[in-house]
């Protein structure tokens, strides 16, 4: 009888984590499915693509590596390049030093530094294509800003084509990303100089350490987690940024600001789909040491 | 001796503490010099986007004044007139809405399954959520145009939606998880002691005690879907279907460059933007240094 007792205990626990299950799987399916339909799916089409000649109206067939051979060809592929490597290291290097100087600046106790914090978050608040649709407003030849202020205050006195010109172009296009995108690392960073106990700075102070060593030893140790894996993430947002040059150059003048998700999107307005996808598989292998870094890392930080 | 001793130690006192002073004094003019250029260099494009919208044509073109002698609603006017942008305004408003209320409704789904529940697969499902994160749009834009015209949703809002899915979900669940980890699992289990359902429990006490993550998620996926330029771009082709991005970017591409309208555009999509960064500051902030956020 008691037997029966456990046994029948046992039936309605098994039922119990069975419907258990169901629902966890009920809850995480909706996400799973829309995931592997809007992204995996379309991962894999994008490498199968890139083999054929399709192109709008017509699915095309397998060539092999005619597009990548095709586009290796292209002047405007190298340019592509190697304006999209400058442009990553470049604007990260930037952002990640002009970011973290500020958040040292404004962590320190003095009147008014909320007012700061706010103004200097202000550029992330904006939308992208705003910020660079004022950008290309304001490099403007005649009746641009920065050209006035030049002139004006007798700093350069020509007139300069900041967008039109090859060798200001990509300049321009980086000092606009940098202003819109310090703060990405300059309120992580604050937020987690907040979180570094004052008494280590005492501690190592005592120790008779430099600000230097203070800086090396004490803040960077603390404000690593902030550092590390965002360094990551935005190489590959800065690499597969496409509203800065669109909106202020178009890749131009000559292709002096080409970069790949551009050269992709006019493969795509030319028609020919096959050439486009193999542009972005193209950038792949770099992509995929990355994103496979940053998984790494991120899996690991979550686990803990 | 002994007081001249003591009162070399006393100067010397007194001349380290002055020292010290003297170079509190200098940090802070320099902290304040510097913060006070960083600010200016900040603040002048979002001044001179504003200032540039309510001046008149002949203003804008020859020698732009710091000041405007006259302020105009002009381009405004002219922005608004034709009815077009303010369609593009309701798309994207539309569109930036449905996107938060459905991501942030499925993906706090999963990601509360994800910490809660141990099950086959939820490693492999976390990592492949990780893994569309980082995916980037420049990657997926080309077949998923191909896949979007197949299901005939290629010039639709309906469209743009499921698309904009792609980057707010894997975010949004990567986001909550990190949260709804720091629920306590005792609280949960008093509420089904009080006899919630599972389902009762999350909706009662883990997602009102995540109200930060979830107003944090809720502001990154609607300012994303609110931003997006190159999926729209790609997918819409009809101008009653445009979003304001689009919209602006139309205004560019044509031969003369509209200053004035363009810039009145921009203050205006930037004011619903502005209004949840003053209403939510907090939560951005707080969102931005747990998930590093795409931008």
């Amino acid at each position: 009888m008691a037997d029966l007792n456990a046994h029948a205990g046992e039936r309605q626990n098994r039922a119990a984590a069975m419907r258990l299950n169901l629902f966890a799987y009920a809850l995480v399916i909706p996400v799973t499915l829309l995931i592997i339909g809007l992204v995996g799916y379309p991962f894999f089409f994008a490498i199968w693509v890139s083999f054929t000649d399709q192109v709008i109206g017509n699915v095309g067939k397998f060539i092999g590596f005619t597009n990548f051979a095709y586009l290796a060809g292209t002047s405007t592929f190298w340019a592509a390049i190697q304006n999209t490597v400058v442009i990553v290291v470049v604007t990260d290097i930037l952002k990640l030093g002009i970011g973290l100087g500020l958040a040292l600046l404004v962590h320190q106790h003095f009147p008014a530094r909320g007012i700061f914090r706010s103004i200097l978050l202000l550029p992330w608040a904006m939308p992208a294509f705003v910020a660079f649709l004022t950008w290309r407003v304001m490099y403007q030849p005649i009746g641009g800003r920065i050209n006035l202020i030049l002139t004006q205050t007798g700093l350069y006195p020509h007139v300069v084509d900041w967008l039109g010109q090859r060798h200001t172009a990509m300049g321009s296009v980086i000092v606009a990303s940098v202003w819109r995108g310090f703060p990405f690392w300059f309120i992580p960073i604050l937020v987690q100089l907040y979180s570094v106990p004052e008494e280590f700075y005492d501690a190592a102070r005592a120790d008779g350490a430099n600000p230097w060593q203070r800086f090396r030893g004490v803040t960077l140790p603390g404000i690593k987690q902030v550092i590390i894996v965002p360094t990551l993430l935005s190489s590959i947002w800065t690499a597969n940024a496409f509203e800065h040059v669109w909106l202020l150059t178009q890749g131009g003048p000559s292709d002096a600001t080409m970069v790949f998700p551009v050269l992709a999107y006019f493969g795509m307005q030319t028609q020919r789909i096959g050439e486009a996808a193999a542009v972005s598989v193209y950038m792949l292998p770099a992509l995929g040491i990355l994103v496979i870094f940053a998984t790494a890392l991120m899996m690991r930080d979550d686990e803990q | 001796m002994s007081t001249q001793a003591l009162g070399t130690v006393e100067e010397q006192d007194r001349r380290s503490q002055a020292l010290a002073r003297r170079k509190l004094i200098i940090g802070r003019v320099l902290t304040y010099a510097t913060l006070t250029v960083a600010v200016l260099l900040v603040a002048f494009p979002i001044y001179w986007m504003i200032i540039t919208s309510l001046k008149l044509p002949r203003e804008i073109y020859r020698v732009p004044s710091l000041w405007p002698k006259v302020f105009t609603l002009d381009n405004y006017e002219k922005l608004l007139a034709d009815g077009g942008f303010l369609l593009a305004l309701r798309n994207s408003f539309i569109v930036a809405t449905v996107v938060t209320i459905v991501s942030v409704v499925i993906s706090s789904f999963a990601a509360y399954s994800m910490v809660r529940f141990r099950y086959r697969f939820r490693g492999f499902i976390g990592r492949i959520i990780l893994f569309a994160y980082l995916t980037p749009a420049s990657l997926l834009f080309i077949p998923i145009s191909i896949v979007m015209a197949q299901l005939r949703l290629g010039n639709s809002l309906v469209g743009l939606i499921l698309v904009y899915l792609t980057f707010s979900l894997p975010l949004s669940t990567w986001l909550l998880q990190g949260y709804f980890r720091g629920i306590p699992r005792e609280l949960e289990e008093q509420g089904l002691i009080d006899g919630h359902s599972r389902l009762g429990a999350l909706v009662r006490i883990v997602l009102p005690l995540s109200a930060p993550g979830l107003a944090a998620v809720a502001i990154f996926t609607f300012t994303g879907a609110w931003n997006e330029l190159l999926f729209a771009l790609v997918l819409i082709t009809s101008e009653s279907q445009r979003t304001a991005p689009l919209a602006l970017n139309y205004l560019i591409t044509s031969d003369v460059l509209p200053w004035g309208p363009l810039m009145a555009g921009a203050v205006i999509s930037s004011v619903p933007l502005m209004i949840l960064y003053f209403i939510a500051q907090r939560f951005m902030v707080a969102g931005m240094t747990a998930g590093s956020v795409k931008g």
